[in-house]
């Protein structure tokens, strides 16, 4: 080996492929919310001190740090506060580009769920656009997210920006 | 116990989309010997190593500092692993600082690197959360609504982001050290391909391999050593709970929370007025109007048109990112350390090519998770 | 030496480690932790001026998991922060660097994760250098292995050495509540369990844990309001040491040896045999030993008691069981310590560790009284 200078030949790489298993729990509140997907239900969460609802539910409120000890049904349709339209893919998905990911604030929840919004074209869909679950039909739910299907527009007038953007 | 620390070393690597002529650990020394070099010492005058990176996932190697103790120059010696997400490299020096002002050390290595090639950046970012749908398409993804929500509370006109695109490639164009220099038009930005609606390609960071080092000395150990230091006046990193009902994060709370801290801790009451030049951690071109707002430099509202006037721009009132900053060079981890080393380089005077003239005060800042994770300083050219 | 705070636990709490908890996720385990060591303190979060976390991504299983934790950690409005990638022992050590800065006077310091839902052999072979070490397929069990080996023939310890010692742990975790293993095992019975990697046996082996942990500093003013016995720190020292295993002796541990000579040096004690109780983050009885004898500590004497709570041995969870030894020298001095409470306890080591083989190691030296005037 010379030991004038560092080698000129490339570095040579060491390829590794990494496949480690996960099992993960879902904790006994998103076992309900996900139990619940299948009766077209959507639960979420409310915190024993302000009463303000977590969807998906969570167990503490990180606003007041007390415990959400209230699982309560939310709409399945809100309005959309902010979106982006993705056009490159990711490995491992298979969602058709391009799709809009936007975050739904459910009515009756006081924060936002991401949702992908279809059955419109992506550049039809509007901060403050009404949406609603399209669920996968009687039978075929599963208890999983893959419950609701997309969200789509209702139709109903736009929510004014004024209302929604403190909880985009 | 209000000890002082300075900057007394800086050491960056080249950045580059693939630095494929050494490994981890020789991205790492290459950084570490530069502010080693820089600051006139060597690996026994180092008396703690602080490390920081942004996830393991990409590069595959779990607390990779393990493998790198050697290369650290280790050995012996007390080390901490920081991973802050975005922020981590501006927490890495933070907590660099921390060491230093307990008195216990008289010099820590600071040391943070993302070697991007060796992963998948764009997978380790985007997760498969357990019991979600996967929607989030890497960082890109997540905060495109915000500039959507941003571009719609402030009715700004569409062409601020790519503005703020065009400047920090001419920055970095000044910048040896940066992944991108070449130069690019408004033209170019405005019709690159849109990504993530509404952030377009040429206003998204590039993925890079790259590594910052700091060397933080005591107040006594810095006098001593070969060059002016930059003084740390000030630094604070704070972190906020993500799903709190209504948290802006378009101007997140624990971003001004952290900013306050900063400002006083360094007696700044107008940081507009008193801060010469910042490096602030802007991945995605829009955000720099965002972060002008939440920093205080301006009202609410009011950041897009700083950019607008051009008086970000080097020469002008308030240079931002005279590097180049995160639009031109983003070894993730690394990323962080790299704007607070650069504040520090500019309140020394050796920023070379992209010196702000007279820069005497300078902010660093770096933020990261959901817009979560803030940490910043103040250095300055006198005690 | 530099003038320092006294810095003392003033609290402690920890999910009884399982195997596996199916009803909650990592978050919620640890929301629990942190709502009963502020309530042992008798102080609402507000009070709590710093907040440092361990816990690494790979056993999440994902990146960025520790954000998750701010949730249930009290962050509203933001509060000073750091999040370390280790054992969050090591997370005590930070804070109570920071502590030392006054900067803060108090600090959560949470660790959390749950190994059940990955395969920690297979993760934590990925903390070995990805061109040669993690290559070969070295998992920590086989890197334990080797170290106990090298222990076993520079010493002349024999297998049943191994199992004596499991054995009393193993006594010893039957008397603490929140240890894994609470079934009692004689030396015999263990010396027939098979091999998990010669000279181990998995008998000589924590099994698979996971819980949550949070435990409370405060400096001297605030400490005393919040606790009636404190546990002052008195000294503490953290080293690492290089990683590859051809370039360590790894039947001994320098790295816990230079640690501990400095933790006492701070604490004013000679000898690590001046305290009353040690608790070591060793997770076979070859690294309990390796560990007595870079601290200079006879691992079979009955004073200082060693992991009276089991110790790793009777319960691993990692990324924590380092910051549950600390817990522990805690509840020993603060009278805490329910079923195995060592008697008189005045003065306490804790050690934490993680990396393959002892790598890196943080020593404290704890004492019912403060140490600075």
């Amino acid at each position: 080996m010379s030991t004038s200078g560092p080698p000129k030949e490339p570095v040579k790489y060491v390829e590794k492929q990494l496949h480690l298993p996960y099992c993960y729990v879902a904790g006994d509140y998103k076992v309900r919310y996900l139990a619940a997907l299948k009766d077209k239900t959507i639960l979420g969460s409310k915190c024993s001190r302000t009463g303000k609802v977590f969807v998906p539910p969570i167990v503490a409120s990180p606003e007041s740090f007390a415990p959400c000890d209230e699982l309560i049904p939310v709409a399945d349709r809100g309005v959309v506060t902010t979106f982006c339209i993705v056009n490159i893919p990711v490995i491992g998905r298979s969602i058709e580009l391009p799709y809009v990911a936007a975050s739904v604030a459910l009515d009756g929840a006081d924060i936002s769920i991401y949702a992908l919004i279809q059955e419109c074209a992506p550049a039809d869909v509007r901060m403050g656009m009404r949406v609603e679950a399209v669920w996968k039909p009687d039978g075929e739910r599963q208890g999983s997210h893959e419950d609701i299907i997309h969200f789509r527009p209702t139709g109903e007038p736009d929510a004014p920006l004024a209302s929604f953007m403190h909880r985009l | 116990m209000s000890r002082q620390a300075a900057v007394v070393g800086v050491g960056q690597t080249q950045h580059a989309s693939r630095r494929a002529d050494v490994s981890i650990a020789g991205l790492v020394r290459e950084a570490v010997d530069r502010a080693l070099l820089d600051a006139g010492l060597e690996h026994r005058d180092i008396d703690a190593v602080v490390v920081g990176k942004a996830p393991d996932m990409l590069e595959g190697v779990m607390q990779p500092e393990q493998f790198l103790a050697g290369a650290l120059g280790a050995h012996l010696k007390p080390l901490i692993r920081v991973h802050t997400a975005g922020s981590v490299g501006a927490s890495t020096a933070l907590a660099a600082v921390t060491h230093v002002r307990t008195g216990l050390f008289e010099r820590v290595l600071a040391v943070a690197f993302e070697k991007q090639s060796e992963g998948n950046a764009m997978w380790a970012l985007s997760p498969n959360l357990p019991f979600t749908q996967p929607l989030v398409a890497g960082a890109g993804g997540y905060f495109a609504p915000y500039v959507r929500a941003y571009m719609a509370r402030t009715k700004c006109p569409p062409h601020i982001g790519p503005m703020t695109a065009v400047n920090a490639r001419q920055n970095g164009g000044r910048n040896e050290y940066a992944h991108l220099r070449e130069p690019m038009t408004l033209d170019d930005v405005m019709n690159s391909p849109v990504l993530w609606d509404p952030i377009r390609y040429g206003e998204t960071c590039p993925s890079s391999d790259g590594a910052c080092a700091l060397v933080i000395a005591s107040e006594e150990a810095a006098l001593r050593g070969p060059r002016r230091p930059a003084w740390i006046r000030s630094g604070a990193s704070y972190a906020e709970a993500m799903w709190v009902p209504g948290r802006d994060q378009v101007s997140p709370r624990a971003g001004k929370i952290c900013a306050k801290a900063v400002y006083e801790g360094a007696g700044i009451t107008n940081p507009w007025k008193e801060i010469d030049t910042a490096e602030i951690y802007v991945p995605f071109a829009w955000f720099e109007a965002m972060w002008l707002e939440n920093l205080g430099f301006c009202d609410p509202g009011e950041g897009w048109k700083i950019i607008d006037r051009g008086e970000q721009r080097m020469g002008a009132h308030l240079p931002i990112n005279p590097s180049g900053g995160v639009l031109c060079s983003n070894p993730i981890g690394a990323s962080g350390m790299l704007r607070l080393g650069e504040a520090a380089l500019q309140v020394m005077g050796r920023a070379g090519a992209h010196q702000v003239d007279g820069a005497k005060t300078a902010l660093g800042h770096a933020y990261g998770g959901g817009s979560q994770y803030f940490a910043m300083w103040i250095v300055s050219n006198e005690r | 030496m530099p003038k320092l705070r006294n810095v003392a636990v003033v609290g402690f709490a920890q999910a009884p480690i399982v195997a596996r908890d199916e009803h909650r996720i990592a978050t919620e385990m640890l929301y629990e932790q942190v709502r009963a060591a502020l309530a042992q303190c008798g102080v609402e979060r507000e009070a709590i001026d710093y907040q440092a976390a361990g816990s690494a991504d790979y056993l999440d299983g994902r990146p960025f998991g520790f954000v998750a934790a701010l949730d249930v950690m009290g962050s509203w409005p933001a509060k000073a922060d750091l999040h370390l990638e280790m054992d969050a022992s090591f997370a005590a050590y930070y804070a109570w660097l920071r502590i030392q800065t006054g900067d803060s006077d108090t600090a959560l310091v949470c660790g959390y994760g749950k190994t059940s839902e990955g395969e920690p052999e297979r993760v934590l072979n990925l903390q070995l250098d990805p061109y040669y070490q993690a290559a070969i397929g070295l998992d920590p069990t086989s890197t334990a292995a080797l170290q106990a080996s090298a222990w076993m023939a520079r010493t002349g310890a024999t297998d049943r050495d191994l199992a004596a010692l499991a054995a009393r742990r193993r006594a010893a975790g039957a008397r603490n509540p929140d240890a894994q293993l609470h079934d009692p095992a004689s030396a015999e019975d263990l010396a027939q369990t098979p091999w998990a990697v010669e000279p181990l046996r998995r008998g000589y082996l924590p099994p698979v844990g996971e819980s949550a942990v949070c435990l409370v500093l405060a400096a001297e003013g605030k400490a005393e309001k919040m606790c009636d016995r404190p546990a002052w720190i008195r000294g503490v020292d953290q080293r690492i040491e290089l990683q590859t295993l051809g370039g360590r002796d790894l039947s001994r541990s320098a790295g816990a040896k230079l640690a501990t000579e400095r933790a006492l040096a701070m604490a004013g004690l000679a000898r690590a045999a001046e305290v009353d109780v040690v608790e070591l983050c060793a997770t076979t009885p070859a690294e309990e030993c390796i560990l007595c004898e870079a601290m200079g500590l006879d691992a079979a004497g009955a004073r200082p008691a060693i992991n009276p709570s089991g110790g790793p041995l009777a319960g691993n969870p990692l990324m924590m069981t380092g910051l549950i030894r600390l817990g522990e020298a805690f509840r020993q001095l603060a009278g805490r310590a329910d079923g195995h409470g060592v008697a008189g306890a005045r003065r306490a080591i804790a050690h934490g560790a993680q990396g393959h083989c002892l790598q890196h190691n943080v020593v404290w030296v704890l004492g019912d009284e403060r140490r600075w005037t």
